[in-house]
């Protein structure tokens, strides 16, 4: 259980809050890439961290993310036309360009200097990899630009998507970080699903549904390890890191892409959640690619023409299907681990009481994730240390799934494995 | 027209759930391991708990060993220096947790794991690092707690621990 008044902190990030104030000290990504796909393309409205942006790409390409509305009565610049280096409101005309700067305002004459005075707020936009990423903490301490291996490796090799998610960030999180609901939620998925199916590790999963955990600190966040028995008295480890705030890496299976997420507030009661997955050193195949479109691993398909709706939403009940849920064929009746994920976090209620919560020994990475986290906010809050997870040395991560002696700590026996190699492939079983 | 999950899942509706307590208190010993931990032990059995109850140290009749029933000729220390059978203690609770320091051989737990596996009780273990332990101290200790111990975790500051019991309603 959390307190009240610690619910309240961790949950709430929007301007001013001390965890706003910690998501606020990274870049974190505002959109995919390819919703802002060509020069002069049609500007697209970003709700983070509980501010209205609008982000838009210049004639020359250059992206900003500025503050949506406009200075003079406050029209949303969605309306606006996007041309001659310049988002320009419909209204009267007020242009400004990506650093949110008005360069132009057709009722004043230009020698008064009156559109210089006219600034929005703005945050950097930077394409890396195949998301467009912002910072939205103060100018000076903007920390270098982030090195995720998914994002590192050719376009080829790496896929993103996105889905609107229901409720506060925090409870999609610590699914993420909670192994342990896998041998159930997810349990129909691993034999049937084209990401995941066939890799010799699902044995060990399905062949040992007590698994045994470890959570241990690391510079950027925790490692979060499940053991689980294999062959002559080894253990199976499937190893997940979290990097602070939003970040977590499955571990892979066999020679199949790796997935992780990234889960950014939109405002206290909404979040993206950002899917990736990727290999990192072959290009993904013309069937992995065309799976996750579908919505397979840990993708979902969405609405097309709706801001990345599920197909499979609370508003239609997650499609739930009782019938596939009695004969086993999904364990909650709700297809899809993304959906499976999101129905029941959903379920929970815009921002869960944690008051009302009863964890137990398992639930000991994300009793430590808060713990951390909290203690992160209150550090920056309170003295200004810049949190975990803001260095990019931090973002050379990696999950891993190995089998170790039974002696060995994973921490250990995965230290390589746990850290980008360029050129070399995860470990994986 | 609404879907029922789309009412239900509203912050309105959210103020209708159930205000009654969902569960009852729970039964943790806390049981420090060696020297280091008894200091951070002590400390914590200051504070305001349910059920929790808290153990300076371990003694044996002899050595400690596994197997064999060992657990039965094992002994606790509380905080005000009673002498009491390990056993009894573990048999009324619902999880032990053992705290040891980095680098501890951390003997014991292979006799409160054998405690707990023969009355079905949960054992966690929790290492402390403090920030500076080598991963050969790390090893070590873990190694110990590995077999008996359902959970471990290795944290970093020993204000883990409270936040850890906290969670879980002790």
């Amino acid at each position: 259980m959390l307190r009240k008044e610690q619910n309240e902190l961790i949950t709430r990030t929007g301007p001013g809050t001390p965890t706003g104030q910690l998501f606020r000290s990274y870049w974190i990504p505002a959109l995919l890439a390819e919703e802002l796909p060509e020069n002069e393309c049609p500007p697209v409205r970003v709700k983070i961290l509980s501010e209205r942006l609008l982000a838009f790409r210049d004639t020359e390409g250059k992206y900003g993310l500025i503050d949506e509305f406009c200075a003079h009565r406050g029209v949303s610049l969605w309306f606006g036309r996007n041309e001659e280096n310049g988002l320009r409101c419909p209204y009267h005309g007020w242009k400004y360009n990506t650093d949110g700067q008005c360069i132009d305002v057709p009722s004043e004459a230009p020698e008064s200097g009156f559109c210089q005075k006219i600034k929005l707020k703005s945050y950097p936009l930077v394409k890396i990899g195949p998301a467009l990423w912002t910072y939205m903490g103060p100018p000076e301490k903007q920390p270098p630009l982030p090195e995720w291996e998914f994002a590192k490796v050719p376009d080829s090799h790496s896929f993103l998507s996105k889905r609107f998610q229901e409720a506060n960030w925090l409870q999609a999180l610590e699914g993420g970080i909670d192994s342990s609901h896998v041998s159930f939620l997810h349990s129909g998925d691993l034999e049937s699903d084209p990401l995941f199916k066939g890799a010799k590790g699902n044995k060990y999963n399905l062949g040992d549904t007590r698994p045994v955990f470890e959570v241990v600190e690391q510079p950027g966040g925790l490692y979060i390890g499940a053991r689980r028995n294999a062959e002559e008295g080894k253990y199976y480890w499937r190893i997940t890191p979290w990097v602070m705030p939003c970040f977590t890496m499955v571990p892979p299976r066999g020679d199949h892409p790796v997935h992780g997420h990234f889960w950014i507030p939109i405002d206290d009661e909404n979040c993206w959640a950002y899917s990736f997955d990727y290999h990192a050193t072959r290009p993904l195949t013309d069937a992995e690619r065309n799976a996750m479109c579908e919505g397979k691993g840990i993708h979902a398909a969405t609405i097309p023409g709706t801001n990345f709706i599920p197909t499979a939403n609370k508003h239609n009940d997650y499609l739930m299907d009782r019938a596939a849920q009695k004969a086993g064929r999904t364990y909650s009746g709700v297809e899809g681990i993304a959906i499976q994920d999101s129905s029941l976090q959903e379920s929970m209620g815009p921002i869960v009481d944690r008051t009302k919560e009863n964890l137990v020994s398992t639930d000991n990475g994300i009793i430590m994730a808060r713990h951390r986290l909290m203690r992160a906010a209150k550090a920056l809050a309170d003295k200004g240390v810049t949190p975990p997870g803001v260095d990019p040395a931090h973002h050379h991560v990696r999950s891993a799934s190995i089998v170790l002696p039974p002696d060995q700590p994973f921490k250990e026996g995965a230290k390589e494995a746990l850290v980008v190699k360029e050129g070399v492939p995860h470990a994986s079983v | 027209m609404l879907s029922e999950s789309a009412r239900m899942t509203t912050a309105e509706e959210a103020k209708f759930r159930i205000n009654a307590p969902n569960s009852k208190p729970r039964a943790i010993k806390v049981i420090a391991l060696d020297q280091r931990s008894q200091a951070v032990v002590k400390k914590l059995a200051e504070g305001e708990w349910n059920q929790a109850s808290f153990f300076a140290s371990v003694h044996f009749d002899s050595p400690p060993q596994a197997g064999a029933d060992w657990s039965m000729k094992a002994w606790l220390n509380d905080l005000a220096g009673r002498t009491i059978k390990l056993m009894d203690e573990v048999n009324n609770a619902d999880l032990v947790v053992m705290v040891a320091n980095a680098g501890e051989k951390a003997e014991a737990a292979s006799v409160i794991g054998e405690a707990c596996a023969a009355k079905r009780v949960q054992a966690t273990g929790l290492i402390l690092d403090r920030k500076s332990a080598t991963d050969e101290a790390i090893s070590t200790t873990l190694l110990h707690l590995r077999p008996y111990a359902s959970m471990l975790v290795v944290a970093d500051d020993e204000d883990y621990i409270e936040s850890m019991l906290v969670a879980l309603r002790a």
